[in-house]
């Protein structure tokens, strides 16, 4: 099976240096051509994506702008559309998740991208979108108007399947000339996604690219940071100081860096009856997408004092785990994740000896692991892949601690609480740094709106232009009207 | 030498009561043997499985928790190996660890500055492990060499096993007037540069030994200063321990290329040590003419290729992860979970690099970025 990426408005596909990569998944492989563009070719390409967004894009009022996304969303909602079965039957083999997390994870994902899902997302970073196609009036007096960028890039990255889409559809919502450099881990979708919009509304298609380039080729991607006004990029924190390094002073940089997820149980949430049904939401968040998401629990604390000890809750995850590795199994690891996830346990193993209330639990052979402590231990990365510890505190209250000193790298967790504790322990990990705090069994499920790392999506992107008030009044002189 | 068990006890029974001396010097015997079969290190390998077992508490746990006791263990490859992370977490020595005569530790380079130890009672099995096979592997024959050492002595690193490895080269394999070019102040080249005019003059084998990264720095001042030399024939280098970061990195063949255009060294004299500080045994190859080279341990060594997850043995061929099992280590444990993928092979195992700091491939922080960050 051989599959193009990318898409590239004014480029004929004669015209341009292919590159295969190879991937091999459930026993089926597929090798996908990304472009590898000449420095003439992307910066005629920048041009081009920025003329046509400039003449057509951002002409076009945002509500119909919703309405093509919708239509595109639509399409790969649409379980029959070839778009969506080519989707469910390469991506399992691109990014090596099993064909159930690959096929729910994107369903549930890309309902947020539906027209009254924009339409959230717009209300959330604008009082009045309209502020996007005219001047709107300004409470303060005056007018404002918010423009997107002439040409804005992404540097997306990881294996996520559609993970991209998150940014470049903001991206168009604020009507910005888009040039997308997919990750090597998921070249596909969002050229994928590109190529439906063009096929929708071809004029469209031709205010956005979707790229590629090796990561690391500082040359091309040199070129790609000076011709972008604005810049959003996924990464870890190397990638993404070599990047902050090189782009134009000039030009807006928006960083994702990774980040670690958890979850924290209040002891009210662990009675007899409801501990099973949680555990299983919480297996079902580790297990999404192998922890490989940034807002994927690595690490859970559980309050002491419930029906159901931290200990005992720790088990029921276990078993739930034990259950998801036949119905969704883990993919296949290389030699080097199998290496981190068998040194991870082997550690605690081995810390286990030492300190009688540290339980390793399971076997080694076992798909995934789950680690109990019984006493306060910082918040710190697993090893993925299903891979969990599990740290007992005497209350919600001694998390925060616990977390605190790794405010760079948080942002997502999940709380299973009564209300009036919800909101006391939300107030303290708000203030130490977490962005977002949500149930179990959707922390890979981020909703439609949702401020990624705590940033706005669309308002970060625009620049506001105001008419003042005394231009206004200024003008009035100036009018033929005037007596 | 046919095992250690006492005659009055039936196999595994009553090997537990064995001493430190018992064991050191039933090791010693089988180094000296020359070759062991099968059955002969498996019988070894388990004499001093039980030893530590005994001995060695937190492995003894480590080894219940995997249902791998002195009951259940039959054969060698039974044996549960110790990831090598356990060594920066607990302390595993069979004796107490405040009366080591030598404490060697991994240089902290890529955990965040932990350091792994491992504790040696005595050095005389590991002195004796390293000068047999290196006698065997690298000096071919030849009773003594003009050596010059790129690695600083015992003196500045008393805790490095690698310092400790080149002196013991120097002194019962190095002529008289072999040095040291390392000091305080990083690499001596003036004085590398006459050794090296003085050995190509003199007509007689030249031997350098040193870090991986020391080479970089010699190869990068000689092209600096335009320098060149052809030492004379029977020349060796061996080099050790890759580059961590302390000089830049390159690739195997740009190195014994350059190594051996610089020098005048054919790369099949270029021998590449493999060790760890968690091991008391090298490994070496043939010469790197072709790279990635078969390398091979001595008999009182045997090494695996596992899948880390479940401690399978793979078939050859396969990639994985390479198990050694070092009876020399006699003190700690004999078996090590490494963190260095390989293939078995004809002959040996093919090296293929560390497998450590797997980053996620999604947008998690995973455990290896975490570690650089927290090492700032």
């Amino acid at each position: 099976m051989i599959e193009r990426a990318g898409h590239l408005p004014a480029l004929a596909v004669g015209e341009v240096e292919w590159r295969e990569l190879d991937f091999a998944a459930w026993g089926e492989s597929v090798q996908v051509s990304v472009p590898v563009l000449g420095a003439a070719q992307a910066r005629a390409l920048a041009e081009h994506v920025r003329e046509n967004a400039r003449a057509y894009l951002k002409t076009l009022p945002v509500a119909q702008i919703v309405a093509t996304i919708d239509k595109a969303i639509a399409r790969l909602l649409d379980r029959d559309d070839p778009w969506r079965r080519k989707a469910d039957a390469i991506l399992p083999i691109v990014t090596g998740y099993d064909r159930e997390t690959v096929r729910l994870g994107l369903s549930g994902y890309l309902r947020t991208f539906r027209a009254p899902q924009l339409q959230r997302f717009l209300a959330e970073d604008f009082a009045h979108p309209g502020i996007l196609d005219a001047f709107q009036p300004a409470m303060k007096g005056g007018f404002t108007r918010a423009y997107g960028p002439e040409l804005l890039l992404h540097i997306w990255a990881g294996n996520v399947p559609g993970l991209s889409l998150w940014s470049l559809i903001s991206g168009l919502l604020v009507k910005a000339g888009t040039i997308g450099k997919v990750a090597s881990g998921e070249p596909l979708l969002a050229g994928w996604f590109a190529q439906i919009l063009a096929e929708i509304d071809p004029k469209l298609g031709e205010c956005l690219a979707i790229v590629w380039w090796q990561g690391g080729d500082v040359e091309s991607e040199g070129i790609w940071l000076a011709e972008a006004d604005t810049i959003v990029a996924y990464g870890g924190n190397e990638a993404l100081t070599a990047i902050r390094d090189r782009a134009p002073v000039t030009a807006r940089f928006l960083p994702h860096g990774h980040k670690i997820g958890f979850g924290a149980i209040s002891a009210a949430a662990l009675d007899t009856r409801r501990a099973g049904p949680l555990a299983r939401l919480v297996a079902h968040d580790v297990i999404r997408y192998e922890q490989q998401g940034c807002y994927s629990p690595q690490m859970l604390f559980v309050a002491r004092g419930g029906r159901v000890s931290p200990r005992e809750f720790a088990e029921l995850v276990s078993q739930e785990l034990a259950r998801f590795a036949h119905t969704h199994p883990r993919r296949a690891l290389s030699v080097a994740e199998a290496s981190g996830v068998s040194a991870w346990r082997s550690t605690e193993e081995m810390r286990a000896f030492d300190a009688p209330g540290r339980v390793v639990l399971g076997d080694a052979g076992d798909p995934w692991s789950v680690v109990c402590v019984e006493t306060a231990e910082a918040l710190a990365p697993s090893a993925l892949y299903r891979t969990l510890k599990v740290v007992a505190v005497d209350s919600l209250d001694d998390v925060v601690p616990l977390v605190a000193p790794f405010r760079p790298f948080l942002q997502s967790a999940a709380v299973a609480a009564p209300p009036r504790e919800l909101f006391a322990i939300a107030e303290r990990l708000g203030a130490a740094g977490v962005t977002r705090i949500c149930a179990f069994g959707q922390m890979t499920a981020p909703e439609a709106g949702w401020h990624n790392d705590g940033r706005f999506n669309l308002l970060d992107l625009v620049t506001i232009t105001e008419i003042e008030s005394t231009a206004e009044h200024a003008a009035d002189g100036f009018a033929g009207y005037v007596d | 030498m046919q095992g250690i068990v006492p005659d009055h006890a039936g196999p595994r029974e009553g090997v537990a009561d064995v001493t430190e001396a018992q064991i050191i010097e039933a090791l010693l015997g089988f180094i000296d043997r020359g070759e062991a079969t099968e059955a002969a290190f498996e019988e070894m390998a388990l004499s001093v499985f039980a030893y530590q077992f005994a001995n060695n508490q937190p492995y003894r746990r480590f080894a219940i928790q995997r249902s791998r006791t002195t009951l259940t263990v039959r054969h060698w490859r039974d044996i549960p190996a110790v990831p090598i992370t356990a060594f920066k977490d607990l302390t595993l020595s069979c004796t107490a660890p405040e009366q080591a005569q030598a404490v060697f530790m991994t240089s902290g380079t890529t955990q965040g500055g932990i350091r792994g130890k491992s504790h040696h009672p005595t050095l005389v099995v590991w002195d004796r492990s390293m000068l047999v096979n290196f006698r065997q592997r690298f000096m071919q024959g030849r009773e003594r060499i003009a050596m010059g050492i790129l690695f600083p002595d015992e003196a500045a690193m008393p805790n490095s096993s690698l310092a400790h490895y080149l002196a013991l080269a120097k002194q019962e394999c190095g002529t008289p007037d072999s040095e040291g070019f390392i000091g305080a102040e990083g690499l001596d080249l003036a004085r590398l540069i006459a050794a090296l005019e003085r050995a190509q003059a003199s007509g007689e084998p030249y031997a350098l030994l040193g870090a991986s990264y020391s080479f970089v720095h010699l190869l990068d001042a000689l092209a600096a200063a335009g320098r060149r030399f052809a030492l004379p024939e029977g020349s060796r280098i061996l080099d050790t321990g890759g580059f961590k970061g302390q000089s830049r990195e390159m690739g195997a063949d740009a190195f014994y290329d350059a190594l051996s255009t610089t020098l005048g060294v054919p790369r099949a004299a270029c021998i590449n040590m493999y060790g760890m500080t968690e091991l008391s045994t090298q490994f070496y190859d043939d010469g790197n003419a072709v790279c990635p080279p078969v390398k091979s341990g001595p008999h009182w060594v045997r090494s695996r290729v596992v899948d880390p997850v479940t401690g399978r043995d793979l078939p050859e061929g396969a990639t994985g992860v390479l198990v050694h099992h070092d009876l020399a280590h006699f003190n700690c444990v004999s078996a090590i979970l490494t963190e260095d993928a390989g293939i078995m092979t004809e002959g040996g195992f093919k090296l293929l690099g560390r497998v450590d700091g797997a980053d996620s491939k999604g947008c998690s922080l995973a455990v290896a970025e975490f570690l650089r960050a927290a090492r700032g």
